[in-house]
């Protein structure tokens, strides 16, 4: 019977470290191509909430997650436009720009949610369904938490791969490092250096909105204002930890997914500690794992810094 | 003369027409929702600045924004981003709300006052030490640190309200000036406002901390010690939000309850940017903010328009403040 309870708990703690991975993992991977562009986005916390939003909404009133998913994306390349004209085209501050777009799509989820909903939440019926991998899912203990999940998460994970073979192996990752490294030499060698950032920027909205809406509409079935609760700046913290190399992103997004899983597993099993110290633990997680890998970042060299043809 | 006297209202052009921008945007997103912007402004006006009662709850809302914005001066003004000043907040007010019962019944009343002051600026300045530590020593990215800390500090208070230090006695709010419900939490506001303002100006930290903020590498080559500078910087601005947590206890709630959360942060660094580190602007903007906060609630029970809405307004203020930038580099080169 104790073991049967284990195996069952081991089962669930690895779906739901799959899980938790998940929004976080897409928004670091999509994060990982801007800051090697040489940006700082702030707004990718902005960017998550207004994807999950917007998602959850056009999905529950339209009863379809793919017009959902499909909404939720737009909502991130437009967010990465207007991140990408301030920042790019008219150069103004990044991190100015970054808190506003946070503080803007935060509270204007929160405003429109109100006005739509009042004070209901209801929940999107449907949504979550996983879709288990003939075989693989049968494997034991790990089979059903690893091959049996949302479409989504298969995506992300393989996007991995995907995403570190096109910034190593290709001429558009080559020309993403170089923007960040030395826009100047790039711009010297030919390269559009401002097509390059709007590229990277659209491309890690559209993620991060994806990954919130992957929380609303994939993973939970309803939406809370302060669902993501800081996800878009561990976000951050993963890609500066995984030292903007999708693989080693994937690991520090699986670590932060186990910290959460962690969390509502130890409710789960009935250990007698308050929900609230608990819920404090990813966030020291992200504390401590900077402590430990991120003392001796090499940032790329010009992030935060917006390009100007013959300086300033 | 006249020259310069333009050149020096600048910047407050800028801020002001960014205002404007955020209202006239806020303004078409009410028309889209299906309400009249020309009524929700005009009745915000009326009763955020129309009445004495508006007047003085607005005052009342600034206050903590005065004193969080004082401690992001000096910080801001180094280039050190204390993005987490809500959870700094949070455990000032916490510890006030914790040993204030206990010290009203033994000390007298000053004594009282400046100890649980006292208390909570060190809980903000603690708070704030791991971040600033980390940031002194191995340059950790601050704005990730003190955003975590403060996701932290909401779930400590909680856990610590609701369990080990559950206590409901409540001190009476007595601070006030004469005739209003202003408390001297407003005066001090403006105090170390202004302090702080005269700092970064007229002393050598404060020079020393513009001097980071232009150039790291020619601080060092002077001599100044930056990892110092960024603890010094840091302290002060953790060390005043806390101090902003015990004036509203003491002086409005008289205790500290679980699930408080006025996210006052996420208005005062959007006005410190619009005041440029002026603390003289941000009297006014603090005003402002705190006025559409009043107003907003106001209005929200009368015409149905959610809390919420200031908020965006706020965030629209700091995206057109962002973009205003561009164009005061344009006006600057010509």
């Amino acid at each position: 019977m104790n073991s049967l309870f284990e195996s069952a708990l081991i089962t669930a703690v690895i779906a739901s470290t799959i899980r938790g991975t998940t929004p976080i993992l897409l928004a670091a991977l999509g994060d990982t191509y801007v800051e090697r562009s040489g940006l700082l986005n702030l707004g990718i916390e902005g960017m998550m909430v207004g994807g999950a939003f917007s998602g959850f909404v056009v999905a529950l009133k339209l009863n379809n997650l793919f017009y959902g998913f499909l909404t939720a994306g737009a909502v991130g390349l437009t967010l990465g436009l207007v991140f990408a004209i301030l920042t790019i085209t008219l150069r103004v501050n990044q991190i100015v720009v970054g808190l506003g777009l946070t503080i803007f799509a935060q509270s204007m989820s929160s405003f429109l949610h109100r006005v739509i909903f009042g004070n209901q939440f209801p929940i999107l019926f449907g949504a979550g369904d996983t879709s288990a991998i003939p075989l693989l899912s049968r494997i034991p203990f790990i089979g059903q938490g690893l091959f049996n999940q949302h479409w989504l998460v298969y995506m992300a994970f393989l996007l991995v791969p995907a995403l570190y073979v096109l910034m190593y192996q290709t001429r558009f990752g080559l020309r993403v490092r170089a923007v960040g490294e030395s826009p100047w030499a790039a711009d010297a060698s030919g390269v559009n250096v401002n097509r390059i950032r709007y590229y990277a920027i659209l491309m890690g909205g559209l993620m991060a909105s994806l990954g919130g809406a992957f929380l609303a509409i994939g993973d939970l079935a309803f939406f809370v204002p302060d669902m993501i609760m800081g996800r878009g700046y561990i976000a951050i913290v993963v890609v500066m930890m995984g030292k903007w190399n999708p693989a080693k992103v994937c690991f520090g997004g699986l670590l932060f997914g186990f910290a959460l899983a962690l969390t509502s597993a130890l409710q789960v099993a009935g250990i007698n500690i308050s929900p609230d110290f608990i819920l404090m633990m990813p966030y020291l997680v992200v504390i401590v794992a900077l402590l430990f890998f991120a003392r001796s970042t090499n940032l790329p060299s010009s992030l935060c810094i917006p390009y100007k043809r013959g300086g300033d | 003369m006249n020259k310069v006297a333009l050149a020096d209202l600048k910047p407050a052009v800028l801020s002001i027409f960014s205002i404007l921008c955020s209202l006239i945007t806020g303004g078409i997103i009410l028309l889209v929702i299906g309400k009249n912007p020309v009524v929700y402004f005009s009745l915000l006006f009326a009763q955020g600045i129309g009445t004495s009662l508006g007047v003085i709850e607005s005052i009342i809302k600034m206050t903590p924004l005065l004193i969080i914005a004082a401690g992001l001066l000096p910080c801001f003004a180094a280039g050190l981003w204390n993005i987490g000043a809500e959870g700094q907040f949070l455990i000032g007010a916490m510890l006030a709300g914790w040993a204030a019962p206990l010290l009203s019944a033994t000390l007298p009343y000053p004594v009282y006052l400046v100890a649980v002051s006292l208390l909570g600026a060190a809980g903000g300045m603690a708070w704030i030490l791991l971040p600033a530590i980390l940031k002194a020593r191995y340059d950790i990215n601050e704005i990730i640190t003190t955003l975590m800390m403060s996701w932290v500090a909401i779930s400590l208070v909680t856990w610590l309200v609701k369990g080990p230090i559950n206590d409901l006695s409540t001190v009476p709010a007595q601070t006030m000036i004469p005739f209003t419900r202003i408390h001297i939490g407003f005066i001090i506001g403006i105090v170390t406002l202004l302090s702080m303002h005269w700092v970064i100006r007229r002393t050598t930290l404060g020079y020393q901390f513009r001097v980071m903020l232009a150039n790291k590498k020619a601080a060092r080559h002077a001599g100044m010690n930056i990892p110092r500078l960024t603890v010094y910087g840091l302290l002060i601005s953790g060390g005043l939000a806390g101090l902003a947590g015990v004036s509203d206890v003491l002086a409005i709630k008289g205790l500290f309850q679980s699930n408080w959360n006025p996210q006052y942060a996420m208005a005062a660094i959007p006005l410190v940017f619009l005041a440029r580190l002026n603390g003289w602007a941000v009297i006014p903007l603090a005003f402002l903010f705190s006025f559409l906060a009043v107003g907003g609630e106001f209005v929200a029970r009368e015409l149905g328009v959610p809390v919420f809405f200031v908020h965006v307004l706020e965030g629209l203020t700091l995206l057109f403040f962002a973009a205003s930038q561009y164009f005061e580099k344009k006006w600057g080169s010509k």
